[in-house]
C-alpha cells in the first residue's frame, strides 16, 4: 500500500480501480491511523509533484516560458508555479541566451537555490550558443556555468516542449531515489 | 513605391525641397559643411570632427530646419584609411519630415566633442560608442562602457576585432567562481569567400590542408 | 545635537528580479523612499548582433531580427527587407505588400498585449495577463500558420514575404477580429477607470514634449507627450498609405496615458487588419527577380537556370551596392531605424540598429528622479522595454 512508483507500473487513471486504492489507503488511515510507504519514494513523489521554477527569463525563450504559465497551456496544472526568489524554487529554467555578463549573476542565483535544485536549460541558445554561438559575448552553453539536467531544443521551443521537458524532468526525479541530492 | 523614392526621383531637380533644404543647410552650416549630398532620400554633410556640435545646434534651432531629434549616433570604421572611423548622426526634422545624416571623419584616438548638452539621447549613444570602436567624447559627463562585459577589454565591432572574441567564461568548481579563459573553439567559424573565384574559406578548418601552410592556421 | 548629513543608499534591482522585465540591472541612488538617481546597467543580453550582422550574407542576417524585439518579430525583419530593398532597387508585389501590414499590425496587437498586461502585473492586476496571453496564443497560431513558427518568423524576405498565405487563413483572422473588441473592453474595464492602477500610473514619470523629443522618444511614448508623429502616416511604407486608421495622441505624457494610446492603439490595429484582409489582393508574394528572391520550387524541377540560381542564392547570397541608407519603421515601440552600409559584396558592412527601446532605457534616469522605488517599476513597465532590442 501506499505511494505509487510510477517507475515500476503505469499511473493508474481515475475510475474503478483508483477508487480502491483509495479507498483502501482511506480504510488504512482510519483503521490504524497511519500509512507505510518508502520514504525516498515518498519524498520524490512529493518533489517532482511539486517543482517550483524560478522567473529566470533572459530571452526569446522567456515569452515561451510565460506563455507555458499562462492561461492556455496552464503549468499550475502540474503543480509547477513560477516564484520570483531563488530562496523558494527548486528548479531553474535557463530561458535564453546566457552572456558573459550575465553568468556570474545566474551562477549566484543558482548557488542561492536550495538543494535539491534542478536546472533546465531552454532554447537553443542556453543549450549550447545556438544562432550566436561564434559571438563574442556568448556563453557557449549555459552548461559552462551550472550544472544541467534537461536540455529543451528549438529556438525558441515552443510551450508544449517546455511543458514536456518539465514532465521529462519530473521523471528524472522519480528514478533518482534518492533523499539528498549530492 | 514609397515617398521615399518618390523624394528621391524629384531630388534630382534643383526646386525639390530636399534639395532646397540641403542648399539651406550649406548656408546656415557655411565654413562647418565641408559636403553635402542626398542619397535615397536624405539629405548627407560631411563635417569635421571638431564641428559637430556646433553644427548639430544650428540645425536644431533654426526655424526652417527643425532637426529637432536625434534619431542615432553610431560609428562606422574603415581601417584601411588614414581617419578610420565615420562618426554618423541621423537627425529627423518632424517639421519638414525630412532626414539628415551627419558624417564626421576621425582618426584613431582624436577625440569628438559631446553633443550631450544638445541631445540628451546622446548620452548613451555616445557611451555604446565608445564601448564598441573605442572613440572618446570630450564634455561626456558619464563615458563608461554601456554593453560589454564588466572589465571586457577590447572595442568589439572595430573590424580587427574577432567575431568570437578574445575571452570566454567558464564556472570554476576549484576557485568556485565564474573565470575568464582565452577562447577555444571546437570549430572555428566558417568564413567563405565568395569574392575570388578560387579561394574557398578565409580561416582553414584544420586537418591535413591547414597543416601544409601554417600562416592560414595562425588565426 | 549637530545636524547629520545622511549618505544616501545604494540598491540593487537585479538583474535577476521579476519586474524587471528581463536582464536590467539597475543601481539606485536612494534618499529614504525616493530616487536620487537611477543608473542602469544594461548590457546583460548584449550578444553582439551587428558584429554577427556584418560576418553573415545578408538573408542569413534576417533572423537575428527576430530575435532582436522577441515581442513583435515580424516588425523587426520588415525594417531589415525594406532597407536591403531600398538598396537594390526593387518593387515588391502588392500582395506581399498587404501581407506585410497586416502581419505588421498582427504584431503590433502582440506586442501591447504583452506590455499592458505585464504592466498591470507590475502595479499589481494579474487577471489581464490571462486573459492576454489567451489572445496572444491566438495570434501566435496566425504567425504560426503563415510561416511555421511561433515566434520567429523569418517570414519577411527582401522582395516579398516567403510563402503565400494558406486558405482559409484571412478567414480566420477576420474571424478573431471580430471577437478581439471585446478582450479590449474586458481589460479596459478591468484597468482604465480601476483606482489602484490609475493611482499608480497618473502622474507618474510624466515627460513633456521638449523633454521628449530631446531623449530620442519615439512611438507610443512621444504620442503620450503630444507630438503627432507616426512614420505609417508622416513616411509610409508599403501599403499604409492605402489604409484608413488614426493615430492616437495622449496629453499628458504619464504612465496612464501611454497606457491609454496603447489600447487605442490596439483598436486601430484592428481597423488596419480589417482593411487589409478586406483589400487583399491576388498575385505573387515575391518579386520575380530571381537574382534576390528564390525561384519556385515546381520551377526547380525543370530549369536549369533557376536551379543554379537557388543554389548561387543560398550559398553566396545576392550582392548589394555600395552606399549608405538609413531605413525606418514603426515598430510597436517606436521607430525601429536600420542604418545600413553596404561595400558592394554579399555581406552587409556595418548594419546599426537603432532600437527604440535603448532611448527608454537611457530616459529611466530622467523619468525616475524624485519618485518613489514603487513607482519606477511602474515606469519601466509603461515604457515597454524589451531587452534583446536594447542590448543588440
Amino acid at each position: 500500500m501506499g505511494v505509487m512508483d510510477p517507475s515500476l507500473a503505469p499511473p493508474i487513471p481515475p475510475g474503478a480501480d483508483q477508487d480502491a486504492i483509495l479507498r483502501a489507503v482511506g480504510d488504512e488511515i482510519t483503521n490504524r491511523g497511519f500509512v507505510i510507504a518508502k520514504a525516498d519514494k515518498l519524498f520524490n513523489w512529493a518533489r517532482s509533484g511539486s517543482l517550483w521554477p524560478m522567473t529566470f527569463g533572459l530571452a526569446c525563450c522567456a515569452v515561451e516560458m510565460m506563455h507555458s504559465a499562462a492561461s492556455r497551456y496552464d503549468m499550475d496544472r502540474y503543480g509547477m508555479l513560477f516564484r520570483p526568489s531563488p530562496r523558494q524554487s527548486d528548479v531553474m529554467i535557463v530561458a535564453g541566451t546566457l552572456t558573459n555578463k550575465m553568468a556570474p549573476a545566474l551562477r549566484r542565483v543558482y548557488d542561492q537555490m536550495p538543494e535539491p535544485r534542478w536546472v533546465l536549460s531552454m532554447g537553443s541558445c542556453a543549450n549550447g550558443g545556438g544562432y550566436y554561438h561564434y559571438s563574442y559575448a556568448v556563453v557557449r552553453g549555459c552548461d559552462r556555468i551550472v550544472p544541467v539536467d534537461v536540455y529543451v531544443p528549438g529556438c525558441p521551443p515552443t510551450a508544449e516542449a517546455l511543458i514536456y521537458g518539465l514532465l521529462q524532468l519530473q521523471k528524472k526525479i522519480r528514478r533518482t531515489a534518492t533523499i539528498a541530492r549530492s | 513605391m514609397n515617398e521615399n523614392d518618390l523624394i528621391n526621383e524629384a531630388g534630382s531637380t534643383s526646386e525639390s525641397p530636399l534639395q532646397l533644404m540641403a542648399d539651406h543647410l550649406r548656408e546656415i552650416g557655411q565654413g562647418i559643411v565641408l559636403s553635402s549630398g542626398i542619397v535615397h532620400g536624405e539629405i548627407e554633410l560631411q563635417v569635421s570632427a571638431g564641428a559637430v556640435a556646433q553644427l548639430l545646434l544650428l540645425v536644431r534651432d533654426d526655424r526652417q530646419a527643425a532637426f529637432t531629434q536625434l534619431i542615432d549616433l553610431t560609428a562606422v570604421d574603415y581601417p584601411e584609411r588614414k581617419d578610420r572611423f565615420d562618426v554618423v548622426y541621423q537627425m529627423l526634422s518632424m517639421s519638414s519630415n525630412m532626414r539628415l545624416r551627419i558624417v564626421a571623419t576621425v582618426s584613431e584616438g582624436q577625440t569628438v566633442p559631446s553633443v550631450t548638452g544638445v541631445f540628451m539621447a546622446a548620452n548613451w549613444a555616445e557611451r555604446e560608442v565608445w564601448d564598441m570602436f573605442g572613440i572618446f567624447f570630450s564634455g561626456h559627463p558619464d563615458l563608461r562602457r554601456l554593453l560589454t562585459d564588466y572589465g571586457f577589454e577590447g572595442h568589439p565591432l572595430r573590424k580587427d576585432f574577432p567575431l568570437t572574441g578574445h575571452v570566454e567564461v567558464r564556472y570554476d568548481d576549484t576557485q568556485r567562481r565564474v573565470i575568464n579563459e582565452p577562447v577555444h573553439l571546437v570549430q572555428e567559424f566558417r568564413d567563405f569567400d565568395f569574392l575570388s573565384p578560387w579561394e574557398g574559406m578565409h580561416n582553414e578548418l584544420g586537418g591535413n590542408a591547414a597543416k601544409a601552410d601554417p600562416d592560414k592556421t595562425a588565426k | 545635537m549637530a545636524e547629520m548629513q545622511i549618505k544616501p543608499i545604494t540598491m540593487n534591482f537585479g538583474p535577476q528580479h521579476p519586474a524587471a522585465h528581463g536582464v536590467l540591472r539597475l543601481v539606485l541612488e536612494m534618499d529614504g523612499e525616493v530616487i536620487e538617481r537611477a543608473d542602469p546597467h544594461i548590457g546583460l543580453l548584449h550578444r553582439g548582433t551587428e558584429k554577427l550582422i556584418e560576418h553573415k550574407t545578408y538573408l542569413q542576417a534576417l533572423p537575428y531580427f527576430d530575435r532582436l524585439d522577441y515581442v513583435s518579430p515580424m516588425n523587426q525583419e520588415h525594417a531589415w527587407a525594406l532597407a536591403i530593398e531600398k538598396a537594390l532597387g526593387i518593387e515588391v508585389p502588392r500582395r506581399a505588400q498587404y501581407i506585410r501590414v497586416l502581419y505588421c499590425e498582427i504584431g503590433r496587437i502582440l506586442n501591447h498585449l504583452l506590455n499592458l498586461t505585464t504592466f498591470a502585473i507590475d502595479v499589481g492586476a494579474m487577471t489581464p495577463l490571462l486573459w492576454g496571453f489567451e489572445e496572444r496564443e491566438h495570434l501566435m497560431g496566425f504567425y504560426e500558420r503563415a510561416c511555421g513558427a511561433r515566434l520567429h518568423a523569418a517570414y519577411f524576405r527582401p522582395g516579398g514575404v516567403h510563402q503565400d498565405l494558406p486558405d482559409d487563413l484571412l478567414r480566420d483572422i477576420n474571424n478573431w477580429t471580430k471577437t478581439f473588441p471585446a478582450f479590449i473592453q474586458d481589460m479596459e474595464t478591468l484597468l482604465s477607470e480601476n483606482r489602484i492602477f490609475k493611482q499608480r500610473t497618473v502622474d507618474i514619470g510624466v515627460i513633456s514634449e521638449e523633454d521628449a523629443l530631446s531623449l530620442g522618444m519615439t512611438g507610443p511614448c512621444l504620442r503620450g507627450s503630444g507630438v503627432a508623429w507616426d512614420l505609417r502616416k508622416n513616411q509610409p511604407y508599403d501599403a499604409y498609405d492605402e489604409m484608413d486608421f488614426d493615430i492616437p495622441i495622449g496629453k499628458t505624457g504619464d504612465c496612464y496615458a501611454r497606457y491609454l494610446i496603447r489600447v487605442e492603439e490596439m483598436r486601430q490595429s484592428l481597423r488596419i487588419i480589417e482593411q487589409a484582409i478586406a483589400n487583399m489582393p491576388s498575385g505573387p508574394v515575391m518579386a520575380p527577380d530571381h537574382k534576390v528572391t528564390p525561384p519556385q520550387r515546381g520551377e526547380m524541377k525543370q530549369s536549369m537556370e533557376a536551379l543554379i540560381h537557388h543554389f548561387k542564392l543560398y550559398t553566396e547570397g545576392f550582392h548589394v551596392p555600395e552606399g549608405e541608407s538609413y531605413t525606418a519603421v514603426e515598430a510597436p515601440k517606436g521607430e525601429f531605424g536600420v542604418f545600413l552600409v553596404s561595400d558592394g559584396t554579399n555581406k552587409p558592412y556595418r548594419c546599426k540598429i537603432r532600437a527604440p527601446g535603448f532611448y527608454f532605457m537611457a530616459a529611466v534616469d530622467h523619468l525616475s528622479r524624485g519618485h518613489m522605488l514603487a513607482d519606477s517599476v511602474a515606469i519601466i513597465g509603461s515604457l515597454d522595454i524589451v531587452f534583446g532590442e536594447i542590448d543588440r
